[in-house]
């Protein structure tokens, strides 16, 4: 009895006899220690942290075939079987780094990125609200960067010497067609979609993303904010306007919606206008999003928008001013959005389809014209992380765009139509080689075909970036991209062919925690751009040709002064094309060599206010001065244009926000180009008009309430 | 007879000196967690803890534990990007741990409090989101024990600074924290390895409400 007591005794104690002692060191790949890395046997409390010379020992009192883990952050898992059999184990562990994707090398070429979650952008989404003089208009504010030209009259981001159209708009990685509201003639237009709806923007301004397709010069790539957090309504009377939001949100889902209403006429009776107005622009507009989460990693989301505006007013010969043209426009607007993305281990499926539809409904001295856009975008890409190295991304899309367009007919005495259909295919494979936390490369390549003139094009895209430092790193990127030609250029000949842009790239960057410098430059060959003669518009070609070559740079400062934040870009252009109606190779008349943006914000806490102030310069633009030589197309210059604006908004209550903006705070006449008089007058001379603002200053007040349970919640990110 | 009853004892004794030895494992690390001083400290406790986490499947308390230990380095440092990579940890431990308890009102609690600390790496950016995501963790948190002392303290903390910032008054604020000074007090878990922080914080918090 007592021997057998004695021996389960013993049993029990045995494990104590047979402690096994494991010592080692832990070291990275190039030998330097690791201190803190947590050493354990796996299943068991045995284990220890490795000591400031990576060194680690512990006494293990577990037996047989056991696995050592050795885990470090920022490196992967080291795992090796050993034999606990009482004898003492030397082990020397070498961790391999871990390809980290927030602090490693990224390519910069050619893009500036929003975000909310990563530190490392050179914008955040509350900065492209709050950027004096861009009133809340996404193109405004990136039009701060540089790689912008300022083309006043118009509104649009003009990228590296390409026009307002080689610009195209992403939702969720779903085309917007028609991304700009509708404006009066030299009357600069704002985006359609607001700041606040997005949780990152990713602007480029050149050799993008092979899944980015029918644009020359830029991809403003947007993504949507994911579900709401919490219940709220929000209130804006404003100076021109008023809106309500409300959002509503359940334990995986939420839904907002906001109605829009704005009118220009009060505000036009107080503020002298250059536009002869019968009918200031009013608009209607009502959006709604629904988010939904689906299993852990799926998010649902949908969009629509619904807009209509109209305007109406007066063109006055240049000649003879008393001669007058009614112009009248209605502007219907829908947009559909709907996104699934689903991650299913190393893979991530990603889905969508968006509808376009932009009408604009123009009477000129009430002659019914007109055009009509439909576009459907259906796209579906998966992704797959082969390794922590390696990724890779292919998909497929299609656009259908349905365009009508109605042109009054003087001879028939009737609206006569001019359609076209046009249905694009395109299918993109894209690979993102991580060959250490230092270099990454990144090829791909778009195949697109178009059915209407069946072109069939090959766009090849290449980039790469390599970082030697803690902060610096340079980038290259190179790629082909092609668009199609304008409607209304399509509408003549639907047989055009895509117009073509290759870009070459170099960027160097430093992104510090809170200071930015970045020097890029870059050229551009333009090909198969659209060229006709006046004299005979309907003989339309591919024949035209251009190039783009320029330097930019940009600084940001968050650090020095002390709460104040300012940005400076330059860019320099030199551009020239033969194409349209050019007799020659010219500078088109968008285009200025330099663009200058000071972006300046100070923080008030005391008086708990922010204000802005953005100073923007461009030098001269050419125009034509059809009493030139046609030898001397495009010889004039405008004057410079400068602007300084400002901005304020205040918080007198948590929840409630006061905010103020002017444009042109010195009342400077921007020029913008010249227009002239299709006749001769009696001297033989072609009269001009200056392309003016139509008001030195647009002044914005508004008041912004926001309800909800949590008090603290003001609508400054919506701004 | 007498032997098995022996046996069944030692086995007996010997089972309950295994989940003991659990509880006196956390006990000294849970210790440590609180009192360390040193970077050093805290990564020795918090990998012992990911230790345990590891060999017990089924416990929440070394992932709370862990993810409090990383809060506590990301509340010392002062680079923003190595605070938002103990924060990322302490996440990550969070979500492992509901994982195993998904209603702990202690670990909801927490995973706020993460958020919170997020805020501070860059308030004007990401203070509407995160302040957001804060408050609706403690809101759930307690709602599923509304003597949560610790739930209740951080909304209190969340307010108070949310009033400051905007220089409104900070009553409310007060109140929720003096309601959370009394349920330090009279809270009482039956877990022995539940949390206790947080009533110096409270106190700390009232101090600047006088």
């Amino acid at each position: 009895m007592k021997a057998l007591t004695t021996l389960v005794l013993f049993a029990i104690l045995i494990p104590a006899f047979s402690q096994t002692r494991i010592t080692g060191k832990v070291t990275d790949a190039t030998g330097e220690p690791i201190p803190g890395a947590n050493v354990l046997i796996k299943d068991s409390y045995d284990g220890t942290s490795s000591g400031v010379d990576g060194t680690f020992s512990f006494v293990s009192e577990e037996k047989g075939p056991q696995t050592l883990l050795i885990t470090f952050v920022g490196f992967k898992h080291f795992e090796q079987v050993v034999e606990l059999s009482g004898k003492d184990i030397t082990i020397v562990a070498t961790l391999k780094e871990e390809i980290n994707q927030l602090d490693g090398v990224v390519i910069s070429a050619g893009s500036f990125t929003a975000g909310e979650e990563k530190r490392r952008t050179i914008l955040k989404p509350v900065d492209i609200a709050m950027t004096a003089g861009a009133t809340a208009d996404i193109a405004g504010a990136l039009n701060t960067l540089p790689g912008t030209q300022k083309v006043g009259e118009s509104g649009r981001l003009f990228v590296r010497g390409g026009d307002g159209s080689e610009a195209r708009t992403f939702i969720d990685g779903m085309v917007v067609l028609d991304a700009y509201g509708p404006a009066a003639p030299n009357t600069p237009s704002r985006g359609r979609f607001l700041p606040f709806m997005f949780k990152g923007t990713s602007f480029s301004t050149g050799g993008y993303s092979a899944e980015y397709g029918q644009a020359l010069s830029s991809a403003l790539v947007l993504t949507s904010k994911d579900k709401a957090e919490m219940n709220q309504t929000d209130i804006g009377i404003f100076s021109v306007g008023a809106d309500v939001a409300h959002t509503q949100v359940w334990d995986r889902a939420s839904v907002s919606g906001k109605v829009q209403y704005t009118n220009v006429q009060p505000y036009f009776g107080l503020i002298n206008q250059l536009v002869d107005w019968t009918k200031a622009p009013e608009s209607f507009e009502s959006s709604a999003a629904y988010r939904q989460q689906v299993g852990k990693t799926g998010m649902f989301k949908f969009f629509v928008n619904f807009n209509q505006s109209s305007f109406s007013l007066f063109n006055h010969d240049i000649l003879n001013p008393i001669v007058k043209q009614k112009f009248d426009l209605i502007n219907r607007y829908r947009y559909g959005n709907a996104s699934y993305q689903q991650a299913l281990g190393t893979w991530t499926l990603r889905g969508g389809a968006s509808y376009s539809y932009n009408q604009n409904d123009v009477r000129v001295d009430d002659k019914p014209m007109g055009e009509t856009e439909t576009g459907i975008h259906t796209k579906l890409v998966a992704e797959h992380s082969v390794s922590d190295q390696l990724e890779i991304r292919i998909g497929s899309e299609i656009i259908h765009r349905h365009y009508e367009a109605a042109r009054y007919n003087e001879v028939l005495g009737g609206s006569e139509e001019l359609s076209f259909s046009e249905m694009l295919s395109a299918t993109f494979a894209e690979g993102e080689y991580y060959i250490s936390n230092k270099v990454v490369a990144k090829a791909g390549g778009r195949f697109e075909y178009v059915n209407l003139n069946q072109s069939a094009t090959l766009s090849p895209r290449l980039s790469l970036a390599y970082k030697p430092g803690k902060q610096g790193q340079f980038s290259i990127a190179y790629g082909s991209f092609t668009q199609s030609a304008q409607n209304q250029y399509l509408r003549m000949n639907t047989q055009m062919n895509p117009e073509t842009a290759q870009h070459y790239i170099i960027n160097y960057q430093v992104i510090t925690n809170r200071k930015t410098f970045r020097i890029e430059a870059y050229q551009k060959e333009y090909r198969n751009l659209v060229k006709f003669d006046t004299a005979n518009p309907q003989l339309i070609s591919n024949s035209g040709t251009g190039f783009a070559r320029g330097i930019e740079l940009f600084w940001r400062d968050s650090e020095t002064i002390k709460n104040a934040d300012y940005w400076l870009s330059y860019s320099f252009l030199d551009t020239k094309r033969s194409y349209l109606n050019f007799p020659f190779v010219a500078t088109p008349a968008f285009a200025s060599a330099h663009n200058f943006s000071a972006v300046y914000k100070h923080f008030l806490s005391k008086m708990k206010s922010q204000v802005g102030l953005t100073y923007s310069f461009a030098s001269g633009r050419p125009y034509h001065n059809p009493n030139r030589a046609v030898g001397e197309f495009h010889k004039d210059r405008t004057p410079a244009y400068h602007d300084l604006s400002a901005n304020l908004a205040y918080l007198p209550k948590n929840n409630l926000i006061v905010y103020m903006s002017c444009t042109n705070l010195l009342g400077r006449d921007n020029i913008f180009g010249y227009q002239y008089s299709t006749s001769t007058n009696a001297q033989g001379h072609y009269e001009s008009r200056a392309v003016r603002q139509a008001a030195n200053r647009f002044l914005f007040i508004g008041v912004f309430i926001t309800l909800s349970k949590n008090k603290s919640v003001n609508q400054l990110p919506n701004l | 007879m007498k032997t098995l009853t022996f046996l069944c004892a030692l086995l007996i004794s010997a089972s309950t000196f295994a989940s003991d030895k659990y509880t006196e494992q956390m006990t000294k690390h849970i210790h440590t967690v609180y009192t360390a001083k040193t970077t050093e400290e805290y990564q020795a406790a918090i990998n012992a803890l990911d230790r345990i986490a590891l060999a017990e499947k089924t416990k929440w308390e070394p992932y709370y534990y862990s993810a409090f230990g990383n809060l506590m380095l990301a509340t010392n440092e002062n680079d923003g990007g190595k605070k938002d990579s103990y924060l990322n940890l302490a996440l990550a431990a969070v979500e492992k741990g509901k994982a195993i308890a998904p209603t702990e009102s202690e670990l909801i609690a927490l995973e706020g409090f993460v958020h919170m600390i997020r805020i501070t790496v860059d308030p004007a950016t990401r203070g509407q989101q995160y302040s957001g995501m804060a408050f609706q963790s403690f809101g759930k948190a307690l709602g599923i024990n509304p003597n949560n002392p610790r739930a209740q303290a951080l909304m209190a903390q969340m307010q108070f600074g949310t009033a400051q910032f905007f220089g409104s008054p900070t009553t409310e604020a007060c109140g929720l924290a003096n309601k959370a000074l009394q349920q330090f007090d009279t809270h009482k878990s039956d877990n022995p390895l539940a949390p206790v922080w947080g009533k110096e914080m409270t106190m700390e918090l009232l101090k600047q409400c006088k």
